[in-house]
């Protein structure tokens, strides 16, 4: 089975079954038979290998505290094997110290720097207050560890070296409890292998503070002998658990908060030393002042410090709101300037527009002026007179676009002023259908006219005129010779319905929308070379939207075209 | 030229000040010119006008300026007056009947047009 088949395997839950059962089967051998040493080493051996298998398997970011646990864990197992000579093999008492001691003292140093290891892997903001709380928790336990275990062994009788040995294992286990505290003070927790990790290390240091307290009575606590045994098992577990490689990654996290848990560790630092204080006055009166008053003044500096972080986090935090708030401000003055910047602009496009149209009348004036008297005169051959009447067709052209474009500017300035009185629709359509009947005879296309009778609406008799004049003007442009356009006026749902529809070219379906954009000009028109200017369609909308009405358009290319356009009636008139 | 009359015309532009000339002389009338509106206001004092198309857009004194002045004079209170203007709003044009005018034609315009209001307020 290859590396990616035993990662989706369930390893970490079958080692835990067998470590357990393991354990189980060494408190059923017979008691100091050989057996049950060599099953104790087997264990402690199986979970360096699993570790070390599981960094291979599993293969994490950062392999190496994970062969540093290994190396850890098989130190301690040697440590245990070498004991075992000496009880089962060599039939003695091991020597105070002994090598196993020094296999067991060696293992700590490795566990512990796998441990800080995994924390370097995170980021400094999460380190630096994880090492004043990892501080905070680690001296509290130190002074604990001092006055109940290592001051009586200091004091007591035994060689300089027993001495040294015995205060090695309480040290350790201070060391080892501050690399742990120090992780878990970082996101690595909400990993399933951390839980067991802490798990497998808890075992290890009750274990051996139980045994530290009272080493003499091991030989009667043989069930201390669960607690290591447990402690090999769920470290090769937490190893085998595929969350192991979430503990090398780096986390993003938000900035560090002042939450339960660490309250609950500063609380717990801070009351540490006049817990102890209150528990030796009450056990043998022989109160060791100095070593409590340093460890009260170390601890009350690291809460200090740690006090002093939050606050400094919290300065930079209004710092930087300040900046932000500042920077919104400038944006939104910006916002300001710019609009007030296009207002202006806007402004003066209108004037522009309307101050062209005004002044591009009067040279038009003397071009048509003049036009129309040499006309008139009649001196011309008829090739000239066919020349002059396309100058005159033109100037008309280029005096519709300024009126448009005068229009539009009105428009868009507000000043589009009706002056509404009642009007018979039906008689505006006639006039506007008679009107276009020789441009439409010119252009060989049928103009009819389908004109019921109709309620009388509330509208501006010019507008409507230059609304329907030009879309039968643009039906008549947009017709082939031969075609037909057709207007239509009739009484519908409580409106007056218009409608002009050609046999045209047609509009596509997604220009149609489009329609009545200002300058908007069909792609059909375009390739046909239809003159116009892309205004006429605006201004009609705009015409019927300031009497209160709608328009709209149907069109099939190649087909034909219909606007239609509603005007609405007073509800007294609907009903006369 | 029996029925000649005397036309002031008023207007900056040169050339359609030409123009407005033709079509006034083409009708028989005699015309006298101005290029703004004080030198039209001169003109009126050395001769009584029987008719006056004023443009409303001119230096010195702009057309509706010259109406007033016209209007408010007892011996040329009762000269008609057509306004030309390429001011084409409605609010233009009730301006100009508000101020007593007695037609507003509007630039561009057709010769025609001018011509028929000319005949027309002489006529009366």
């Amino acid at each position: 089975m290859n590396a990616a088949g035993l990662r989706t395997m369930p390893l970490a839950r079958v080692y835990l079954a067998a470590g357990l059962a393991a354990t189980g089967l060494y408190f059923v051998v017979p008691w100091d038979s050989f057996g049950q040493a060599l099953l104790y080493d087997a264990i402690g051996a199986s979970s360096a290998v699993a570790v070390v298998v599981a960094a291979r398997i599993h293969r994490p970011s950062t392999q190496l505290p994970w062969y540093l646990f290994g190396a850890g864990l098989l130190s301690f197992s040697l440590g245990d094997v070498l004991f075992n000579l000496y009880d089962q093999v060599w039939n003695r008492e091991p020597p105070v110290p002994s090598v196993a001691d020094a296999f067991y003292l060696a293992g700590y140093p490795f566990l512990t720097i796998g441990l800080l290891l995994l924390v370097l892997r995170l980021r400094s903001q999460e380190r630096r207050v994880g090492l004043i709380d990892a501080a905070l928790l680690t001296v509290a336990f130190g002074l604990c560890q001092w006055i109940f275990l290592m001051e009586d062994l200091v004091r007591g009788s035994a060689s300089a070296s027993e001495k040294i040995v015995a205060l090695s294992y309480p040290a350790m286990d201070v060391v080892l409890l501050a690399a742990l505290v120090f992780l878990a003070l970082t996101p690595a927790w909400r990993t399933v292998a951390y839980r067991y990790l802490t798990a497998s290390i808890l075992l290890l240091l009750v274990a051996d503070e139980i045994y530290g307290v009272s080493p003499d009575t091991y030989a009667d606590a043989s069930w201390l002998d669960a607690g290591w045994l447990l402690s090999y098992v769920l470290w090769g577990v937490a190893a085998l658990s595929p969350s192991m490689r979430g503990l090398s990654e780096p986390k993003r996290s938000r900035d560090p908060r002042l939450t339960t848990l660490r309250l609950a560790v500063l609380a717990a630092a801070l009351a540490a030393a006049p817990a102890i204080l209150l528990v030796e006055r009450a056990t043998d009166g022989n109160i060791d002042a100095v070593a409590i008053a340093v460890g009260a003044v170390v601890l009350s500096g690291l809460v200090l410090l740690r006090l002093a972080g939050l606050i400094r986090s919290l300065d930079r935090l209004r710092g930087a709101e300040r900046v932000a708030r500042a920077e919104a401000e400038s944006v939104r003055r910006q916002l300001a300037d710019q609009n007030e910047q296009l207002r202006e602009a806007d402004r003066l496009k209108d004037e522009f527009v309307a101050l062209i149209s005004h002044d591009l009348r009067t040279p038009l004036t003397s071009i048509m002026g003049y036009l129309e008297l040499t006309l008139e005169d009649g001196e011309l051959s008829k090739r000239q007179s066919g020349y002059l009447e396309i100058v005159d067709r033109n100037a008309k052209r280029l005096l519709a676009l300024v009126n448009d474009l005068l229009f539009v500017a009105r428009l868009e300035a507000g000043e589009l002023d009706l002056h509404p009185s009642k009007l018979d629709l039906a008689a505006v359509v006639r006039q506007t259908v008679s009107e276009a009947e020789p441009r439409a005879a010119a252009s060989g296309i049928t103009l009819t006219c389908e004109a019921e009778p109709v309620p009388p609406v509330s509208a501006d008799r010019g507008r409507i005129f230059q609304l329907l004049d030009n879309l039968v003007s643009n039906a008549i442009k947009f017709t082939p010779e031969g075609g037909d356009v057709r207007v239509s006026v009739a009484q519908a749902n409580g409106a007056v319905r218009l409608e002009v529809a050609d046999t045209g070219i047609g509009v596509d379906a997604d220009e149609q929308r489009r329609l009545f954009e200002r300058f908007f000009r069909a792609s059909t028109a375009a390739e046909r070379q239809i003159p116009g200017t892309g205004l006429g369609l605006y201004i009609a909308r705009a015409i019927v939207e300031a009497h209160g009405g709608s328009i709209s358009v149907e069109s099939e290319p190649g087909r034909g075209t219909s606007f239609r356009i509603d005007m609405p009636v007073e509800e007294a008139e609907v009903h006369a | 030229m029996s029925d000649g009359r005397l036309v002031l015309i008023a207007d900056d532009d040169e050339d359609i000040l030409a123009l407005v000339r033709t079509i006034v002389e083409r009708q028989g009338h005699e015309v006298m010119a101005a290029r703004d509106g004080a030198e039209a206001l001169a003109l009126v004092v050395q001769r009584r006008p029987d008719l006056a198309v004023l443009d409303i857009s001119m230096p010195e004194l702009d057309g509706l300026q010259v109406l007033r002045r016209l209007r408010a004079e007892s011996h040329t209170r009762d000269v008609p007056v057509v306004l030309l203007s390429a001011r084409a709003q409605e609010a233009d044009v009730a301006l100009g009947f508000g101020t007593g005018a007695d037609a507003y034609v509007r630039k561009p315009f057709s010769p025609r047009e001018l011509a028929d209001h000319v005949a027309q307020l002489l006529e009366r």
